[in-house]
């Protein structure tokens, strides 16, 4: 049993580490920088001088603050999601399925390296807020809030893994990634004020990861408690469990399948 | 390119028709591309509906003018971009330098079929706004923006081609693809005056193709542009698109003698 728990340890973190470095096998310097730094910094600004545009420089905050966190989604939904797409472009998916290896350690190994990057891409849209934009973080608990970081980061990552899986099911991961992506920058709040949207996309906001993590980062460093955003960050855990389960029944269901009638690579 | 005779046009726009269609039949099914054509413009243009609500019934015909242009750009610079770089991931690349028709023809053809086809995004996001959201939509100058449109296709067309040439003969300029699409709707205004941002980023922005047609569009779309301020706009174009033509000829050169002399085309 023991011996089990850490055969299946091991399996979390190398299969961690392996499919990060296979997926960014093609980072060079300059790549990094593009897609780590440019791309995520640009997109920030586009959003926070439509959005001071919009509504006024006083609110620049609102804007620095729900971008800074929606970066979470780029490791969360692309990150994580090819991860697990990866195998089947990579034709080691057979290979996986054939190995005795605990499935539910390989599944939420693939997203393990991406919270981590995700946080740190929530930081560095934060510190690009905070020495760029004149961001005021002076309240802000800066524990709290990396807690309020952390929690967001697993369940957008754990929104990632569901993702990941219906990635098995279609030739176009991209296109499934750029639009939950693109479509999150409506349903997080972190360009609207969610009471702004009719109450059918509230629901679907308030049932997405991001929204309730956008939501506490912006109170937080207001500079409330962490007893007023307790209940939303427990939310939000939640919803990241949820997520990874279905995810999991999901990439289970597709396992089943494909071994029984044969059509591992056939979609 | 260099001795355009009645006999080499009509052979060339025989290249530029057929290369236009075979583009446009391998594009129109490919999802990334209805991704950066149809929905990422159409979701920029429902975020920038709300955002913009309060700015009143003005910038409607801006917003949907606008997301129309993140989605131009970011199909050039993904699909066009790619123009050259597609070919040689699919090994056809040694065949088009080796045909007597220069490939600087193949990829206007190309290019002409990417940019009319992404053409959709201001469609599509009209389309929303008008219908979806019922909003009323009139183009002001309709006379003035059809020119402008038919300039800004010609112009992204040219500025697509030095794209896909520096792309293809320096692969660390494309690595900086993902850091390209958003600075150049921020530089170029597509959503929000230049003049918001600071003023040392101004020359750039000068430098840039598609904020003067973003200014042309949205200028006759509004009614806020003279006619004077419009025709400087499509003077800068067609200038940009000359000095694109002329830079294109010494990069194809470079390219050609990269696949025929020194054999390297293929080897990044």
């Amino acid at each position: 049993m023991f011996h089990s728990l850490l055969l299946n340890i091991r399996l979390f973190f190398r299969g961690a580490v392996l499919s990060y470095i296979a997926l960014f096998r093609w980072f060079t310097p300059p790549a990094y920088l593009a897609s780590k730094v440019i791309a995520p910094l640009s997109y920030m600004l586009f959003f926070v001088v439509l959005g001071t545009f919009a509504t006024g420089k006083e609110s620049a905050s609102f804007y620095i603050i729900g971008n800074s966190v929606q970066m979470a989604a780029m490791s969360g939904i692309y990150g994580v999601t090819m991860s697990i797409g990866g195998d089947r472009w990579d034709g080691t998916l057979p290979y996986l399925f054939a190995t005795p290896a605990n499935r539910l350690a390989l599944f939420v190994g693939r997203a393990a390296i991406h919270v981590l990057d995700g946080i740190l891409g929530v930081f560095l849209g934060l510190f690009w807020g905070i020495t760029l934009l004149g961001l005021d973080v002076s309240k802000t608990d800066p524990l709290v809030l990396s807690v309020v970081i952390l929690i967001t980061t697993f369940s957008t990552s754990g929104f990632g893994l569901l993702l990941g899986a219906l990635s098995l099911l279609t030739r176009n991961i991209m296109f499934v990634n750029n639009t939950v992506f693109f479509l999150l920058l409506i349903f997080s709040g972190a360009n609207l004020n969610l009471s702004l949207l009719p109450e059918w996309m509230q629901t679907i906001s308030w049932s997405l990861p991001l929204t309730r993590g956008i939501a506490s980062a912006r109170k937080i460093i207001s500079g409330s408690a962490f007893i007023e955003i307790a209940p939303l960050m427990g939310t939000e855990f939640l919803i990241g469990v949820l997520y990874i389960l279905l995810g999991f029944l999901l990439f289970r269901w597709f396992e089943f399948k494909a071994k029984r009638k044969g059509t591992l690579e056939v979609m | 390119m260099a001795s355009i005779r009645p006999f080499y046009l009509t052979k060339y726009l025989r290249v530029i028709a057929s290369t236009f269609e075979m583009t446009f039949r391998q594009t129109v099914k490919d999802a990334f591309i209805l991704f950066a054509v149809l929905f990422q413009p159409l979701i920029i243009a429902m975020l920038a509906l709300w955002m913009l609500k309060d700015k009143g019934g003005q910038y409607i015909i801006f917003v949907v003018i606008g997301s129309g242009m993140t989605g131009l750009w970011s199909s050039l610079l993904f699909i066009s971009g790619n123009g050259i770089t597609v070919e040689r991931w699919m090994g056809t690349l040694e065949s088009l330098v080796a045909a007597p028709t220069p490939i600087q023809v193949v990829v206007i053809g190309k290019n002409l079929a990417n940019v009319l086809q992404s053409l959709g995004s201001m469609v599509v996001s009209y389309i929303l706004v008008s219908f979806i959201f019922g909003y009323p939509l009139s183009i002001a100058q309709p006379w003035l923006f059809l020119i402008s449109l038919i300039i800004t296709v010609v112009s992204f067309v040219c500025f697509g081609i030095i794209i896909a040439s520096l792309f293809i003969l320096n692969p660390d300029v494309q690595r900086w693809q993902n850091g390209l699409e958003f600075p150049v709707y921020i530089l170029c205004g597509f959503l929000f005056p230049i003049a918001l941002l600071p003023g040392w980023t101004t020359p750039l922005s000068y430098l840039l193709t598609p904020y003067w047609a973003a200014l042309a569009l949205h200028a006759s779309a509004q009614g806020t542009g003279t006619i004077a301020n419009i025709s400087f706009a499509w003077g800068v174009m067609l200038g940009y698109s000359i000095l694109y033509l002329f830079l294109s000829k010494r990069l194809f050169r470079v390219i050609l003698k990269k696949a025929r002399v020194d054999a390297t085309l293929s080897m990044h």
